[in-house]
């Protein structure tokens, strides 16, 4: 092994520990977020005691995550006696592992600028698999895998609660899992490839974000990864006021906190995938430059810090949603997903088809003016929109009728 | 016949007997000595398969490959319907494991969307509901042993000679007027006599999806076009069940609170 592959090697390793280590501290520090966001929200005092242990010092509460590992890991690890054992503990360790490996493929900044380390000139790009080609579908794939924590947790638990949260979630999973590969199918239409950066850089190119050409496939996805995560409005599976904990009501300590941690990997992933997707990821104009511009160590550095900081705006957001949103009935999830969601999805793939095939005639018919095609892209997102909340509302009729009222 | 010939032989025999001793019959006897007949014939499939270049991409094939074949045998003999799809699954991650291996990124990926995401999902969705403990006997326990264990064993016998012929070292009389390259010890394809793309070329290329696109939609695109109209048929299909349903859960609304 060369020196600049024993260089590469350490790196890369390095990349590994850096990503590991983050992404389990910044889940403990999203709860915290959540926790205050919540508290601020239902206006009430948030966690704003735990400091720097053995001191008075509160620091604003930052030393409550500490305060939360620490209590998850002293709590007895209990297995009931009725559960099937093997599964029992499988389930959790698998669904951490689904949550933590896209974080292979997704792109934290863009490159950093040729630096020279004893010599050898060294090349760093800000993800840990660049050569991988089909990224796009990966994170897919493992979003896919994790389902098999829910499910194989719910049917181990051996508990009629677990066992309901875990078929909502495979079947939310499953009907959800068709208009989010919808949503992707619109941008990887325009971007031409499923590489996460080429995706990237198509929009820091063209200076268009996705949002503003296909606002239809980004509510689309929103959605979709909105249920995928099983996050609030979709946290059917675990819904505690219905299913007490839904499919981890069995567990405890360090298997609940790796079912929680997965939980909290899953909406962060999600919002890496809607700033890359929809918000142009580390571009910003003005600022990062396009994809051609040389990277210098100032570019570089901005465009980590813009990426982050849209990421950090997408969480916020699914933490107000939380808190502004009653929980779908399980009838009105599966027809959102199947009479809403799918034919929106469809709409919006022939529409960028249609504009990604005939760009230059389009824009001819509409006076050459980029502004005119986005208005009108914009104003078939809202007629596709309203037709399908006239065609498919969200009511069924399974509610106690009029003549039933009356008798009771 | 030549010795690697005989010796695939006995492996495929013994992987036969072995995994008639392994599958499910509702007694115990003979499950022990079954794995042992399926290692030994693994022992044997392996000692005569051609040698990879280097330490370490060895090492990771043969992980791969243990796991692979390990779970399959596990998925078909174990008893239980969740664990058996749990093993399958497995299988399905060694297999997307090895055609990563092999440099074919979306065939990887794509067998972890299809077979492990989606339908194997909807198959542990079906098991659960339909409460396999509950049921007879010959619903629980796989049946006709003998028959699945030959039909298996005669596929795997023949798989692995038609491939190990087809991977074994050649020499091919190669016409000289015509110019093409020579490869005494490579693969050649005999009928158009031309040489087969270097295969380490297609493995490190960074345009995976662009070959796969253009193979599927030029050199395919016929298969392509039927496939896409079967499944519309399935679609056409699963909605016309839907509709069918419809007024039956209609009818049910008010009566029940009345």
């Amino acid at each position: 092994m060369s020196h600049a592959d024993l260089i590469i090697f350490v790196i890369m390793l390095g990349k590994i520990a850096l990503i590991l280590f983050g992404l389990l501290t910044a889940a403990a520090y999203l709860v915290l977020l959540e926790r205050w966001i919540a508290a601020w929200v239902q206006d009430r005092i948030g966690p704003n005691r735990v400091g720097i242990p053995l001191t008075k010092i509160k620091m604003f509460g930052l030393g409550q995550p500490l305060a939360d590992g620490l209590k998850f890991i002293f709590k007895e690890e209990y297995t009931p006696a009725h559960v099937d054992k093997f599964l029992y503990t499988l389930a959790p360790i698998s669904i951490l592992v689904a949550a933590i490996l896209p974080f292979a493929v997704i792109p934290f900044g863009s490159m950093l600028p040729t630096f020279n380390v004893g010599g050898e000139p060294i090349t760093l790009q800000l993800i840990l698999a660049p050569q991988i080609d089909v990224g796009m579908i990966f994170v897919f794939a493992m979003g896919s895998v994790a389902v098999y924590g829910v499910i194989l947790g719910a049917w181990a638990s051996n508990n009629k609660y677990s066992f309901l949260g875990g078929l909502r979630s495979s079947a939310q999973l499953i009907a959800y899992e068709l208009p989010l590969g919808l949503g992707i199918l619109g941008v990887v239409l325009a971007a031409g490839s499923l590489r996460l950066e080429d995706i990237i850089d198509q929009q820091a190119t063209s200076g268009t974000w996705n949002i503003v050409m296909q606002p239809l496939g980004f509510l689309v996805f929103v959605i979709a990864s909105f249920a995928e995560s099983a996050r609030l409005p979709f946290d059917l599976p675990e819904a505690e006021q219905e299913l007490i904990g839904g499919y981890h009501t069995e567990y405890s300590g360090l298997r609940l906190l790796l079912y929680l941690i997965a939980e909290f990997l899953h909406m962060v992933t999600a919002s890496f995938l809607i700033t890359i997707l929809f918000f142009g990821g580390w571009h910003l104009w003005g600022i990062t430059g396009s994809a051609e511009d040389p990277v210098t160590w100032v570019t570089a550095l901005l465009r980590v810090i813009v990426l982050l900081s849209k990421v950090m705006g997408v969480i916020l957001f699914f933490m107000l949603v939380r808190w502004s949103w009653p929980r779908f009935r399980f009838d009105q999830l599966m027809s959102l997903a199947w009479k809403v969601m799918l034919p929106l999805g469809m709409v919006n793939l022939v529409i960028v088809a249609v504009v990604a095939e005939y760009e230059p005639q389009v824009l001819a018919a509409l006076g050459g003016s980029r502004t005119a095609l986005v208005a009108v892209l914009w104003a078939l997102a809202i007629l596709a929109w309203l037709i399908a909340g006239i065609v498919a509302p969200l009511s069924t009729d399974n509610r106690p009728r009029f003549e039933a009222v009356d008798r009771i | 016949m030549t010795q690697t010939q005989s010796v695939m032989l006995v492996a495929t025999l013994l992987a036969a007997v072995g995994l008639w001793l392994l599958l499910p019959r509702g007694e115990g006897w003979g499950r022990k000595l079954g794995i042992l007949l399926a290692l030994a014939s693994l022992g044997l499939f392996a000692s005569r398969l051609p040698r990879l270049g280097s330490t370490s991409a060895e090492v990771i094939f043969w992980f791969l490959a243990a796991v692979t074949v390990m779970s399959a045998v596990c998925a078909v003999t174990l008893k239980s319907p969740v664990y058996c799809a749990i093993w399958f699954a497995m299988t399905l991650l060694g297999t997307s494991g090895l055609f990563l291996f092999q440099g074919a990124q979306f065939l990887g990926v794509a067998t972890i969307v299809v077979y492990a995401g989606a339908i194997l999902v909807t198959f542990l969705f079906v098991l659960m509901l339909a409460q396999p403990e509950g049921h007879a006997y010959y619903d629980r326990v796989s049946w006709e042993a003998l028959v699945s264990a030959c039909v298996g064993a005669v596929m795997i016998g023949i798989l692995t000679m038609v491939i190990g012929d087809a991977f074994a070292p050649k020499s091919f009389t190669v016409d000289e007027t015509e110019k093409y390259v020579t490869l005494t010890d490579g693969i050649v394809d005999p009928i158009a006599g031309r040489e087969v793309p270097q295969r380490t070329d297609e493995i490190l290329s960074d345009r995976h999806m662009d070959h796969l696109g253009t193979q599927l939609f030029s050199r395919h695109l016929i298969a392509v076009e039927v496939a896409g109209t079967m499944l519309l048929a399935a679609l056409v299909g699963a909605v016309s069940i839907a509709i069918q349903s419809k007024p039956l859960a209609r009818s049910a609304g008010g009566a029940r609170h009345g």
